[in-house]
């Protein structure tokens, strides 16, 4: 069946409009606007012209930065798995005491980024930092500026991007099937071994993906080697920024882009291979929840707990610092000493006192609320035709659904205010230039790769018998797609759209072309508020605003993680009671619980009983 | 066809065109900004921090005039008013200085109009040729020092000297923000003098020496540190700064700012209006223009913001240190339209060869 022909795959109504909507929508909103741009870059006169690469290649520090790029997202593929998948099994897998606090330490990158959590870091470890100075205090020979360069890049930018691990990793594993642990467990497999040869790969499908976003992080870092890098340690990213900004380098910027957008598609092209050579039928088949396991090992036991619970301080240390700070005067920050008088809420009245500081918030959310649960609900049948049907032609779509992770923002979101400036007959004769819609629609699509991966990853550890006996009992293909299969990728479709949101709160770079006058979305205001000559606030102001967003962006990981993870911990801490089948399917189940689905499996009956199960899930 | 594939075909529409819904509405939507010649204005700046943005909104609202600022910086005000020149959406923009304004020009982005105000200001600050644009405010790019700590006596009095004298090494503050505006001026400040037609991108080698020596021996700017913090904890001592943003910091941090002040002058810049291209309120943008311009209305915000007016009526209510300052520094000579056509070539080369 997946490697199934033209003729099977045109012949399901439903892939059929899917394919055509999906066919539109890409000529029209991702490759008409951007191959017109790039066109007009790299054929100026109507024949090719080699000046960018001339121009590259002829720059030493252009290729330096380039290789820094490179080497930091390589870096990252390693070390942001390391310490991803031991923050994953602390808190999901293993018994360790206080694990929910540990969990809520971690979580602390779900609610922050940017030049933020650099400059947290910085604050802490940096050449002013209040570590370095305590060291220094003590040992007055110490570099202060040991926190810099290669070494501090990598150290934060692996600590910060575990979130896709803690998200799509975590529920990835609540579906492993527990019996297959305990029958290793009753053969005498010690823990290491069933780690090693049960777990690690059944998560295999997942780790792939989120080792394809971390190289992409990785190659895109922009903040951390500004603040943290030092003149030794400077990536590709702010030279692109200042490129694309100038119509003149826009083909250098668009160059470079490239370079690494492809380095990018090779990664994704080669764990496509990877993924199809193999079979990852990871989920529960019956309803046996996973237990946690004790490591039967004192010494690792106790080694375990101390990393983890040094690593929950180092998570947890920026983020009480950037709350304390937004009370700070700024020249206290900046400068370093902090006295009781520098107390102050002085940074909040300022921000508050802002007429209509309000809006922009709003305006925000319901873009990024709209945006987010568009390109989910879209994609979530566009990764079930890709991952069903292969074929040249979804191979293509996929690959062409990808060009928002090869150029930057800023050429897409120019690319579209020139192609929209003027009636087009692909959305039936409409302006789309100045109108509020041009902005959702680059929302949505800047999230599509993103979404698209995760969610083909969660679509691949589907089991197809699952499938095949909703088909063999009469489901119709949306409803054997919206009672067995939706279900059990709900979770990893709430975390996406929540880290969607999360992150189109507070952007920037598309909504700075797109924007319409009278609707200021959030990243121009905070700009507004902390740009300028005059402006010496701006850090404190920053930090009140990363406080504020924190406060949402940890309500919107509430409705999705807070309330479900909240029941699952208890379930869990009740190995006694009776759960499983039917008895399951009528409790409200917590979304990152495999289940009730399997039913599907045994009777006819199980099929509806699954749905109210999936029920609190979907209403994120 | 079966009832359900039928059921099936349908709701799979409904949901997909979600995203062709969204191109339909923009019917409605377009209506705000598009077309009627009575709504509300829409003006474009840069330079509405710092509480600008919302007292020139209340003042034009008390004059009548009904506007809503745009808020951006420099050189993404001037892409998106590029970006946006068939379908415009802005009607005024403000606040840009000459080199981005000779942009808009270039690519005509915005319309000539002659303001009621142009007899009171120095034609040669804004476009003499056409009189596209008009000149509102006038800045020096200046770099400072602190006096408590260096005596005016002992500061360089040639900003070459910072990176000809070893004493300076890496003690002074070099932006290397190029897409900036003001570091983009420090560029063409270095470069004026150095101009050469047989020269790369034509500036003599001499000219592209200066600007290695210049990053090379400076310490770059943090992301996210002002300047004067940087002073204060003692890692650098000097750095640029656009003259109107002294005042304030010296509030701030209790220092004395001294100004280097050579020979040859500092970079100036001087802010424009002008009319954007195409705009249905084309009445209401030149009455805005006419009314901002003003004597009356650029005297009270050189009061409000400590800011340098063109308008030599508005002087006088200026400052008095503001006007005591701008007027002890000799205006370098550079050639504003030549260094617009060249600037992006030079930040090209300057970021892809010299910064650290």
């Amino acid at each position: 069946m997946r490697n199934s022909s033209w003729r099977a795959m045109l012949r399901s109504p439903l892939v059929v409009v899917v394919l055509v909507v999906l066919v539109w929508f890409v000529a029209t909103f991702l490759v008409l606007p951007n191959a017109t741009l790039l066109i007009s870059t790299f054929f100026p006169d109507g024949k090719i012209s080699f000046r960018a690469l001339e121009k590259l290649v002829s720059s030493e520090r252009a290729l330096n930065s380039l290789w820094h790029s490179f080497a930091l997202a390589a870096t990252l593929a390693v070390t942001v798995n390391v310490v991803g998948i031991f923050i994953v099994l602390v808190t999901d897998y293993f018994k360790i005491r206080g694990s929910r606090v540990l969990w809520l330490g971690y979580a602390t990158t779900l609610i922050y980024g940017g030049i933020v959590l650099a400059a947290g870091y910085n604050f802490i470890y940096g050449k002013y930092g209040f570590i370095t100075n305590a060291v220094r205090n003590v040992f007055p020979d110490i570099d202060p500026n040991w926190f810099s360069g290669y070494f501090a890049v990598v150290v934060v930018m692996t600590l910060a991007t575990t979130t896709n691990h803690m998200l799509f990793l975590g529920s990835s594993l609540a579906k492993i099937d527990y019996q297959t642990i305990e029958a290793a467990r009753n053969m005498g497999a010690s823990t290491w071994r069933i780690l090693w040869r049960i777990v690690l790969p059944a998560l295999r499908p997942m780790i792939f993906a989120v080792t394809v976003l971390t190289f992409l992080t990785g190659l895109g870092a922009l903040t951390a080697p500004l603040v943290l890098g030092g003149t030794d340690f400077q990536t590709i990213a702010p030279m692109i920024l200042t490129f694309s900004k100038s119509s003149g380098s826009r083909d250098l910027a668009a160059l470079l882009a490239i370079i690494l957008g492809l380095a990018t598609i090779v990664l994704l092209a080669m764990m496509n291979r990877v993924e199809k050579s193999g079979t990852y039928f990871s989920v529960a088949k019956v309803a046996t929840p996973l237990q946690k396991q004790p490591i039967r090992n004192p010494v690792a036991n106790v080694l375990v707990h101390v990393v983890a619970y040094m690593l929950f301080v180092i998570y947890a240390l920026p983020v009480l610092l950037i709350v304390l700070f937004s009370f700070l005067e700024a020249n206290a920050i900046s400068t370093g000493t902090i006295t009781w008088d520098a107390f102050t809420l002085a940074n909040y009245a300022t921000v508050f006192g802002t007429p209509a500081v309000l809006k922009p918030f709003v305006v925000s959310v319901v873009y990024s609320a709209l945006a987010s649960l568009i390109v989910v609900l879209g994609m979530l049948f566009v990764a079930r035709v890709f991952q069903k049907h292969r074929n040249p032609m979804t191979s293509l779509l996929e690959y062409l659904l990808h060009i928002p992770w090869i150029l930057p923002t800023i050429l897409i979101a120019l690319a579209l205010v020139m192609t929209f400036d003027r009636p087009n007959p692909l959305i039936g004769g409409q302006v789309l230039t100045g109108t509020t819609m041009l902005l959702l629609v680059a929302y949505v699509i800047i999230k599509i790769p993103f979404t698209l991966r995760l969610l083909k990853a969660a679509f691949a550890s589907v089991p197809e018998s699952l499938e095949d006996a909703a088909r063999i009992l009469g489901a119709g293909p949306l409803f054997t797609l919206r009672t067995v299969l939706v279900p059990l990728v709900l979770p990893t479709a709430a975390a996406i759209t929540a880290l969607n949101f999360n992150s189109l709160l507070d952007d920037y770079d598309a909504a700075v072309f797109l924007y319409h006058p009278l609707y200021e979305p959030l990243g121009l205001a905070i700009r507004a508020s902390t740009e300028g000559e005059n402006n010496l606030d701006a850090m404190s102001i920053t930090f009140v605003y990363t406080v504020l967003l924190m406060i949402i962006m940890g309500f919107t990981m509430w409705l999705v993680y807070g309330r479900g993870g909240a029941s699952r911990r208890r379930r869990r801490s009740r190995p006694g009671r009776p759960r499983g089948g039917a008895g399951a399917a009528a409790v409200p189940v917590p979304m990152p619980v495999p289940v009730p689905v399997a039913a599907a499996a045994v009777t006819v009956a199980a099929v509806p009983a699954a749905v109210p199960a999936a029920a609190p899930g979907s209403q994120p | 066809m079966h009832k359900r594939t039928f059921k099936t075909a349908s709701v799979a529409t409904l949901i997909l065109s979600t995203m062709v819904l969204a191109s339909c509405a923009s019917a409605d939507a377009g209506s705000e900004a598009g077309g009627d010649a009575d709504g509300t204005l829409i003006v474009y700046t840069n330079s509405n921090g710092d509480g600008r943005g919302e007292w020139v909104t209340a003042q034009a609202k008390e004059a009548g005039i009904d506007i809503e600022i745009v808020g951006l910086g420099g050189a993404d005000l001037a892409n998106r008013i590029v970006a946006e020149k068939n379908n415009p959406v802005g009607d005024v923009v403000f606040g840009l200085n000459n080199m981005f304004f000779e942009t808009l020009k270039d690519e005509e982005a915005v319309s000539a109009y002659e303001p009621s105000w142009s007899a009171e200001v120095d034609q040669e600050s804004g476009d003499p040729k056409d009189g596209v644009f008009w000149p509102l405010v006038e800045q020096a790019i200046v770099t400072v020092y602190d006096t408590n700590k260096i005596p005016a006596a002992d500061a360089p009095t040639e900003v070459a000297d910072l990176w000809e004298d070893s004493a300076y090494e890496a003690r002074y503050e070099v932006n290397t923000a190029l897409g900036q505006a003001t570091p983009q001026l420090v560029l063409a400040g270095l470069l004026a003098p150095y101009l050469d037609e047989d020269g790369d991108l034509g500036v003599s080698d001499k000219g592209w020496d200066q600007v290695q020596e210049y990053y090379a021996h400076g310490s770059p700017a943090e992301e996210g540190t002002d300047l004067y913090a940087r002073m204060a904890r003692g890692d650098v001592d000097f750095g640029v700064l656009p003259s109107s943003g002294i005042t304030s910091r010296d509030a701030e941090y209790g220092t004395t700012t001294g100004v280097i002040s050579p020979a040859d002058g500092v970079p100036y810049v001087t802010e424009q209006i002008a009319v954007i291209a195409g705009t249905p309120r084309e009445a209401a943008a030149e009455k805005f223009i006419d009314w901002f311009g003003s004597a009356e209305t650029q005297g009270a915000f050189a009061a409000e913001f400590a800011s340098y007016p063109v308008n030599e009526k508005a002087r006088a209510e200026a400052l008095p240190e503001v006007v005591e300052l701008i007027e002890s520094l000799p205006k370098q000579d550079i050639d504003y339209a030549l260094t617009r056509e060249n600037i992006g070539s030079w930040v090209e080369k300057t970021e892809l060869e010299y910064l650290p």
